[in-house]
């Protein structure tokens, strides 16, 4: 226990789950990850009052473990809505609930605002609205179904479907043909531009800047025709298969593609770019919805939202492919740094796939995959941030797995963001994390 | 000034609407059933090679469900001469058995369904404000909705728009399974719309729950819980797919799966 506290203390928690009859933690820290395992089996104890980053791991745990706490500081359930939320009411203070159905066509959640006049005194979020029991669907299914499976989880198929697929792969002890192996990251950079454009997309709409919206909109679809082309599918989906990739790009498609994307490019550095230096939308995103570097240590927050509070942390940087590798960082932490981030890396990830599709290897598609009982991990930097898969295999199918989203580590940051800001600021603090309610809830 | 230019330069992006139902070349269409074509192997072979258990057989039927397939183009690829390929988009239906393919294996032929019934006369409306719920969707029938009104497809041309309160709603479009924890604020929002109304189960996990069929945490498909008007399969449904959907649940187009295949195929005729 003495040994888990110091690492969390000069590092971060990357997961926390149940694996009968222990608890095991895996920690990232200065030297790298290290893992921890500590009794539990009826009870566990709370860490989460001095390392916040663990709350909704600790809340996880007491309903999907059905493990006692000791020493919690929050009680509150995460997914489950058998039983009533606790929301905290303030004397004199206004309380405005919004949700679960929002305005807009986005996934639902619920957020309860304590608001003195339009000040935000305090958020509450409360989320399991989209929990479809994904672990058990999981469960006893074959190899090649949790891929499908992955692909659902979230609105970021591939990120998902290659993490699962890598602790596959893992477990089996094959490693995927050069070419699959640049093909899957030639998909995660697509998915990675179209996510963040969608993020940046929102934001204007949100500003009423429909000029930028619509032009932001505009790359964005054609993004979208570029991904179907290469895969097959709007959104990638069937594109990943255990062992390697479904099909092969020829040389020709690979070439139109570095044509097509490099035009984006120059549309996005002409027509996007400019827009975040626009007197209005700086009046608009700067010094709003601000995260401080040390707000973001504390929480233990990943992806462009930590890179945006200045933790330049991007697991793309270990990944031998991507080398030479230099994270995009921005210290304001607010609405702007965000979406500096999202843009700048959305164009650094043009230059990655002309990289890539210039160097498409040859050879074959894909290799079997026959996986000895085992577990293995693996993790990806998807758009929003580090996901964890923790995949358990017996007898060719899963037995156990362990799903830790980038949007389930930052939706605290939310709450934190917008307090002491304005309610009408709330619409613009929500999309600039642009979170997955879908993979938190799971 | 600048930007003035470069929006006159963009032109104009909407496209017309067979082009958009048009899939484009590189990925799968929908595959048909051709019941001559359907030896014991062949069915065999198909019901282990697709990933989502889209067919099955069982009763002296063998059958092809189209809101469980994933697009993967497998069955396609292998096997070229039982199953054949829709190419369009043109896939809505307002009765769930016109997605299922069924061949009578004694017969070996195709079960004919009687002719779709058509929409709701008091749907027929100029335009449709539409309110859209996420009931445990991952995201992607959601994103296509979204996508649905961006100037490429422009939905607002034909009158539909995207509304925020369902006191503004004509047609409630439903992505996802229907969490349990969803289904409370769905049927709330569906009581607050106004007569007349209309539902829309919109990509596989709508209409039966896809791969989370059978899930004790969904309910599997928002046929079970409220009446829906329109099916639009998909995984996740395309833009242009819910376009003729809505299209199809106003009454300005023609349906065109009937028994999950396209009228104008029926009686299927072999591929060269
Ligand atoms: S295309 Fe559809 S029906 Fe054919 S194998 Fe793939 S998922 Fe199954």
């Amino acid at each position: 226990m003495e040994a888990l506290k110091r690492a969390l203390r000069s590092g971060r928690p990357v997961a926390l789950w149940h694996d009968p009859p222990q608890l095991r933690y895996l920690v990232e820290g200065p030297s790298g990850m290290e893992e921890f395992r500590i009794p539990a089996d009826r009870t566990f104890t709370c860490l989460a009052r001095e390392f916040p980053a663990l709350a909704w791991f600790e809340r996880q745990l007491a309903e999907v473990a059905a493990l006692q706490r000791i020493g919690c500081a929050d009680p509150k359930p995460l997914r489950d809505h058998g039983t009533p939320f606790p929301f905290a009411t303030y004397d004199g203070l206004h309380e405005v609930p919004v949700g679960p159905v929002h305005a807009g066509v986005i996934e639902p959640g619920h957020f309860r605002f304590s608001v003195l006049g339009e000040r935000i005194v305090n958020l509450e979020i409360r989320l399991g609205y989209q929990h479809r029991g994904v672990r058990a669907a999981f469960l006893g299914s074959s190899l090649e179904r949790g891929r499908l499976l992955a692909e659902r989880v979230g609105s970021e198929p591939v990120a998902h479907a290659l993490c699962y697929a890598r602790a596959v792969e893992l477990i089996a002890g094959v490693e995927v043909p050069p070419y699959a192996d640049r093909f899957r990251l030639v998909l995660l950079e697509l998915e990675r531009i179209f996510q963040h454009l969608g993020h940046l997309a929102g934001l204007f709409t949100d500003i009423g800047y429909a000029f930028a919206a619509t032009q932001t909109g505009r790359v964005r679809a054609m993004v979208q025709a570029e991904i179907e082309r290469l895969s097959g599918h709007r959104y990638a989906r069937n594109a990943i298969v255990l062992g390697g990739v479904a099909a092969r790009v020829d040389e020709d498609a690979a070439r139109a593609a570095r044509a097509k994307l490099s035009e984006l490019a120059y549309d996005t550095s002409t027509y996007i770019a400019p827009v975040l230096r626009h007197p209005m939308v700086l009046d608009r995103l700067r010094y709003v919805g601000v995260v401080s570097e040390g707000q973001a240590h504390r929480l233990g927050l990943v992806g462009p939202t930590a890179r945006a509070s200045g933790i330049g942390r991007d697991l793309r940087s270990d990944e031998p492919s991507y080398r030479p590798f230099v994270p995009v960082t921005r210290v304001g932490g607010d609405v702007l740094s965000r979406a500096h981030v999202y843009l700048l890396e959305a164009q650094a990830s043009f230059g990655l796939l002309d990289r890539f599709l210039r160097e498409l290897p040859d050879g074959p598609t894909a290799v079997p995959v026959v996986a000895p009982d085992g577990e293995a991990w693996a993790r990806i930097e998807s758009a929003r941030g580090e996901l964890l898969y923790v995949v358990k295999a017996r007898e060719q199918r899963v037995q156990a797995i362990e799903i830790v989203s980038p949007s389930f580590k930052n939706w605290p940051a939310l709450e934190v963001a917008v307090r002491g800001g304005g309610l009408p600021d709330f619409p613009i603090c929500n999309k600039s994390f642009d979170l997955s309610y879908a993979d938190s809830d799971l | 000034m600048k930007r003035l230019l470069a929006t006159l330069q963009t032109g104009r992006l909407t496209k017309r609407l067979d082009d958009l139902l048009a899939l484009p070349a590189s990925s799968p269409g929908i595959p048909l059933l051709r019941p001559e074509r359907l030896s014991d192997e062949v069915r065999a072979a198909l019901v282990a090679l697709c990933p989502s258990g889209a067919f099955a057989e069982d009763g002296g039927e063998f059958r092809l469900d189209l809101a469980a397939c994933v697009a993967c183009g497998r069955c396609l690829r292998r096997h070229p001469d039982a199953i054949g390929e829709w190419r369009t988009l043109d896939v809505a239906v307002t009765r769930r058995d016109d997605l299922v393919q069924r061949v009578d294996l004694a017969r070996g032929t195709l079960i004919e369904p009687s002719d779709p019934p058509p929409s709701r006369p008091e749907l027929r409306l100029p335009t449709l404000g539409c309110r859209a719920v996420s009931a445990g969707n991952g995201g992607l029938d959601d994103s296509e909705i979204a996508l649905a009104g961006n100037p490429y497809h422009d939905m607002s041309r034909f009158g539909f728009t995207l509304v925020a309160s369902p006191r503004h709603a004509d047609a409630l479009l439903v992505t996802g399974p229907v969490s349990e924890n969803m289904l409370p604020p769905l049927e709330r929002t569906y009581h607050a719309m106004a007569a007349p109304k209309a539902v829309v189960a919109v990509g596989n996990e709508a209409i039966a729950g896809e791969l989370f069929a059978g899930s004790p945490c969904v309910r599997g498909g928002v046929d079970r819980v409220l009446d829906v008007d329109v099916y639009v399969p998909g995984s996740p449904a395309r833009p242009a797919s819910i376009l003729f959907g809505l299209l199809l649940l106003v009454g300005r187009v023609r349906q065109t799966l009937v028994g999950g295949q396209p009228r104008s195929q029926r009686p299927a005729p072999p591929r060269p």
